[in-house]
């Protein structure tokens, strides 16, 4: 019994001491150092931010290198991809077109009655159709695994990406910079989990958070009002309550699937883009 | 010797270190360019430390694993050094069963492999939860390590046949 635990023991004791022929470094003196790393990256020190945004903007650019081959794997399958689908998406297209040329006519001239009677109201002109986009950035890498939904941008501090910024993908929010480094940032996606934003949902007005699924375009509604209904073919706002996003960002979409069931979905694809928009942090005083 | 034979000598010996920075820098995490794939998500990080601290020890070294432990980190965003622990409790008991073995058998190999798997995923999922706010859906991460156990014979006989090759040369 004695010498099975002492066989234990020493097992133990040579896989975490031992180096081996080729180790430079022990198992225990490198778990120890981990355990360092991760309670230094947990502090809020200046030294340890710093240091952190100098390793992932090094990392980050041989990421765009090492991904490379990747890229153009993913590259040579959308294009066959978009190949043989480029049929039906013309004949899509040609009637989106019809319809949003019907669609425009009605917009602006309810565009114009809206300017008419708010001119009557006495009502200034409080925000414009169109977002701050300040900054527009390539996305380097888009990390779709498992645990985080996220893309890397080109641009950072240098250019003037703060933490919080709106991130847009033509005119739709794609995500929210969540990490800032001097020539990198990070969004973290509207698809991810850990994100939630305030919304309002079109015709109804009702407010609700849109948080992330996890899973490809699928977003959640929570906190709708009891007994609520969702119809299909809506439109998803941001509401700017919290002060967070500029109210009137078009977020996401509710379709009907295959079993009749309504499900809310991204209105921005993050696979496929390639340039963003970073736009102006909101704050509350501008929409005044 | 020739400088061709120089250079294939160097990444015929380097070749695990090449492929664990290739797919730590890639974050690679499975079949990404078929959406519908996503599923078999696995770590094939993991799998190359399981195989080579066991076989072939003198071919990685755990330094090696954990830098690329520190940049798997830094490619995810999450907490820096969680997958280097994860990735060296994996060394750890790896390195235990290859002490406590006397014959290899690929059936044996395979399902020793749970439990460096197991707690290597467990230590991860403790410093995920504790100290930083991501969440994720942790049925992913008993996905991820299901098809990381599931995957292992293919890669082993891969990785195998390219030791055997390599000292063949």
């Amino acid at each position: 019994m004695a010498d099975s635990r002492d066989d234990v023991i020493i097992a133990i004791r040579s896989a975490l001491l031992k180096k081996g022929a080729k180790q430079k470094f022990s198992l225990f003196f490198l778990i120890i150092l981990s355990i360092l790393i991760i309670t230094l990256d947990k502090s809020t020190y200046k030294i340890t931010t710093s240091t952190r945004a100098i390793l992932n903007d090094f990392v980050y650019q041989i990421t765009l290198v090492a991904s490379g081959p990747g890229k153009f794997i993913k590259y040579i399958v959308l294009s066959t991809k978009t190949h043989f689908e480029i049929y039906d998406e013309n004949k899509d297209l040609k009637n989106k077109i019809l319809f949003l040329k019907k669609t425009k006519i009605n917009s602006s001239f309810l565009k114009t009655e809206n300017r008419i009677l708010k001119n009557s109201l006495d009502l200034s002109n409080s925000k414009s159709s169109e977002f701050d986009k300040i900054i527009s950035a390539k996305v380097t890498n888009d990390y779709q695994s498992p645990f985080l939904k996220s893309l890397l941008l080109s641009k950072g501090k240098k250019d003037g990406i703060m933490k919080g910024m709106p991130v847009f993908s033509g005119n739709y929010l794609l995500g929210v910079i969540i990490e800032t480094n001097y020539l990198s940032s990070r969004v973290l996606l509207i698809t991810d989990l850990n994100s939630k934003i305030p919304v309002l949902i079109e015709k109804s007005g009702t407010n609700a958070i849109l948080s992330g699924s996890g899973k490809k375009l699928n977003l959640v509604l929570d906190y709708l009002p009891d007994n609520f209904e969702l119809d299909s073919d809506l439109i998803i706002f941001t509401s700017g309550k919290g002060g967070f996003l500029e109210p009137g960002i078009a977020v996401a979409q509710t379709y009907s699937n295959k079993n009749n069931k309504i499900i809310v979905k991204s209105l921005a694809d993050p696979s496929q883009a390639s340039i963003v928009y970073v736009g102006k942090p909101y704050t509350q005083q501008e929409s005044e | 010797m020739s400088i061709y034979k120089r250079i294939k000598d160097f990444f015929a010996n380097n070749f695990p270190l090449f492929i664990l920075y290739f797919v730590s820098f890639n974050s690679f995490e499975g079949i990404k360019a078929i959406e519908d794939l996503l599923i078999f998500s696995f770590s094939l990080q993991m799998i190359i430390i399981y195989f080579y601290v066991l076989k072939y020890p003198e071919s990685l070294g755990y330094g090696y694993i954990f830098l690329a432990g520190i940049i798997h980190d830094v490619v995810q965003g999450t907490i820096l050094g969680a997958t280097s622990l994860s990735y060296l409790i994996l060394c750890f008991f790896t390195s235990y069963i290859r002490n406590v073995t006397l014959r290899f058998k690929m059936t044996t190999e395979w399902f020793a492999f749970i439990p460096p798997l197991f707690f290597a995923n467990l230590i991860f999922f403790i410093i995920v939860n504790n100290f930083s706010n991501i969440s994720f859906y942790y049925i992913e991460l008993l996905r991820n390590s299901f098809f990381t156990f599931l995957f292992f014979p293919i890669f082993y006989y891969l990785f195998n046949l390219l030791q055997k090759r390599a000292t063949l040369d």
